[in-house]
């Protein structure tokens, strides 16, 4: 059926030109869409009117991060957790009203193309001048002089391992450990296409593993199909890994910052790998949603200040091992406790440490991806 | 009563007559209620998904016109044929083992118990109190790699290595869902038991039968309306399920359900996640229908 406008439909019928099967169609089409939308989502949300709501990941929304703003409203925003951005997008699509949202950098140009995106003032943003140049100019993220993110928060996805049950890798760093079958059943690695998948394209040797050639597609997923029947399970929390590290279920895994953080804070004799075919380097940060609520702009913006300021950025690294946004909050991390940088595996000058990784970018051919990983996971 | 145009009775007081007079009116009135409840909540999201499963996407847009494409797609990749069949050999499994490890239960409670028969019943659903989610987490537990099962054996001796076959993979997904849905299995089987008229079961014995096949020629067949009951109230909701098989399936326990939620998640495929709850919901009344001809069938040899 075309798409019909609501003119079109009303004088068809008057002229009869459109048919009763035609007009049933366009009848379908319309209850589809209308049960689709959902009716006051707004008012559906219990959460405080004057505060604009914030839609991450969880640990993201804690208060800690937000301190100036708690300082200034009295209260956090209202907060809504998300698993991934996957299911963020599902739940904005069918109809969940949010006035920010904290993807990665990959995802934001599908976003963008989807429209629910508006360019951010950064004019208005008293931290901008702080955030490290190289993450304002991610390919994707802005468009001309529009800038549709806001970098806030960055890792690593790598390989992390006990290095007292895999001792042979300790000067030997590389993504092929998670391919080892000596350690068959005790390998996981991240059920996700830009996590996962993609650790198998840079592990092939993909030239560029986010645009592979038809080759690489084949030897990605022969290297999939390999890996299969050693792993574990392919996790999808955190948490999941970091017990089974802890408890020796798993030897290693892909995983990322806060995870090495929270077991070396445990005492374990992890790593955290600098592979020799490259880490990845994930950046996060905030997107001004198009249907966000004007009337909240100023307390959006003092939002992405307090996140984007010094003090998220020492909490941030100090308890998740996470780097930030603000190249100033490193700088403060290693006056106050030398030393800490570089056991969390950043380099005191962290261009370095930026330089060093492969950037996550958009992937090309997402849903031809996705087909190939649910089919290598059902054994195919 | 006359029917002169001056005095013909009120609008209101006609249709009052016609509703009354009408059974169906009156029937559908009193149905209304539930009846606005099945066609919002059930008529309406199936012709959603019917309508979306013959859409398709595009990036980010659906197309709106008629194709059968999503469907053309589950029959031409065999992945999804082939995990709906893997998902139906699971439920399959779940419902066999759900309903006899729940038969005995319900036919102690029916036969054995005579006094205080309630606190029996709520005694048996009081596992069901915490929610799902913790009773598949607390299977995790059960069989993970520092868990019960294991420890124990290790601490008896009997192995030296944690067991790593017990967890992520169809067998764990099968014990889960087995235990998760046995409530349901064990409530109309008692039912149908506690129906049973026992002066058949008296009459059995009289006329020479051993309590065997007393069993297998009176009280089986008689409970048999319980016994498909709850074999479809197990079977029907496990072939779909998702949460259990994404926490305990590992890559190998991996349900239809979970590729439906991808399908709406991570692929962003809606259309086809739409045409394979379809497909799933037509080889479940399928399956459902060759069972009931099938018990219908057996019923008539045995009774």
């Amino acid at each position: 059926m075309k798409d019909l406008k609501k003119e079109d439909v009303v004088e068809q019928l008057a002229t009869g030109k459109m048919s009763r099967r035609q007009f049933n169609q366009s009848l379908v089409a319309l209850g589809a869409t209308m049960v689709m939308m959902p009716v006051g989502s707004r008012s559906a949300f219990a959460g405080s009117d004057d505060h604009p709501t914030v839609f991450t990941w969880e640990g993201w929304d804690v208060p800690e991060l937000h301190q100036s703003y708690l300082a200034k409203h009295g209260e956090s925003p209202n907060m809504a957790i998300f698993g991934d951005e996957e299911e963020a997008f599902a739940k904005m699509r069918a109809g969940f009203k949010v006035d920010l949202t904290q993807p990665c950098t990959y995802k934001v140009p599908i976003w963008k193309d989807a429209g629910i995106l508006e360019p951010i003032d950064t004019s208005r943003l008293s931290t901008w001048d702080d955030i490290i140049p190289s993450l304002k100019t991610i390919p994707g993220t802005y468009e001309g002089n529009n800038q549709y993110f806001f970098p806030t928060d960055w890792g690593l996805t790598s390989v992390l391992y006990r290095a007292d049950l895999a001792p042979e890798y300790v000067d030997n760093e590389s993504w092929g450990l998670l391919w080892d079958p000596k350690y068959k059943g005790r390998l996981s690695m991240a059920d996700s296409l830009i996590d996962g998948v993609m650790v198998a394209a840079i592990y092939i040797g993909a030239k560029d593993p986010f645009n592979m050639t038809d080759d690489e597609m084949v030897k990605t997923r022969a290297a999939l199909k390999e890996q299969l029947p050693l792993m574990r399970y392919y996790w999808t929390s955190p948490a999941d890994i970091e017990q089974a590290l802890a408890s020796g279920e798993l030897v290693a895994t892909s995983a990322w910052n806060s995870s090495y953080a929270a077991l070396k804070r445990e005492g374990l004799d992890v790593r955290y790998t600098s592979p020799k075919e490259g880490a990845m380097t994930w950046v996060c940060g905030f997107c001004l949603m198009s249907d966000h609520d004007p009337a909240k702009l100023d307390r959006i913006y003092d939002y992405l200040d307090a996140y984007a300021s010094v003090e998220s950025g020492v909490f941030a690294l100090t308890e998740y091992g996470y780097g930030h946004g603000n190249i100033n909050a490193f700088a403060k991390v290693e006056q106050d406790s030398p030393g800490l940088l570089k056991e969390l595996g950043y380099s005191v000058d962290v261009n370095e440490t930026l330089n060093a990784g492969i950037f996550q970018a958009p992937m090309g051919n997402e849903p031809a991806l996705q087909a190939m990983f649910e089919e290598v996971k059902a054994g195919m | 009563m006359s029917r002169s145009a001056t005095s013909s009775p009120g609008i209101s007081l006609r249709l009052r007559r016609r509703f009354l007079e009408s059974e169906a009116l009156r029937g559908f009135s009193l149905l209304s209620p539930t009846l606005l409840a099945m066609v919002f909540g059930l008529a309406m999201p199936l012709l959603v998904l019917f309508t979306l499963s013959f859409w398709l996407q595009d990036y980010v847009d659906f197309i709106k016109t008629f194709s059968w494409k999503n469907y053309a797609d589950f029959f031409a990749k065999p992945i999804y044929g082939m995990i709906l069949f893997k998902s139906i050999k699971i439920s399959g499994m779940v419902t066999l083992a759900t309903v006899l490890l729940a038969y005995p239960m319900a036919y102690f409670i029916a036969f054995r118990i005579k006094t205080n028969k309630l606190v029996w019943l709520i005694l048996i659903t009081v596992p069901f109190w915490t929610s799902y989610l913790l009773r598949v987490f607390a299977w995790k537990l059960m069989l993970g790699y520092n868990g019960v099962v294991n420890s124990g054996l290790k601490s008896i001796g009997l192995i030296s290595e944690p067991l790593e076959f017990l967890l992520y993979n169809p067998m764990a997904v099968t014990i889960t869902l087995a235990h998760a849905w046995a409530a349901f299995a064990i409530l109309p089987i008692y039912v149908s038991l506690e129906k049973i008229d026992r002066s058949l079961l008296e009459a059995a014995r009289d006329l020479g039968e051993n309590a065997f096949m007393t069993f297998v020629r009176v009280t089986l067949p008689l409970s048999l309306p319980g016994v498909i009951a709850a074999s479809l109230l197990v079977f029907i909701p496990t072939v779909g399920d998702y949460v259990t098989p994404s926490l305990v399936g590992g890559p190998s326990g991996i349900m239809i359900g979970n590729i439906i939620q991808s399908m709406f998640g991570k692929a962003f495929n809606w259309p086809l996640g739409a045409a394979i709850s379809v497909m799933v919901m037509l080889t479940i009344t399928a399956m459902v229908c060759v069972l009931l001809w099938g018990t219908h069938q057996f019923r008539r040899r045995v009774a």
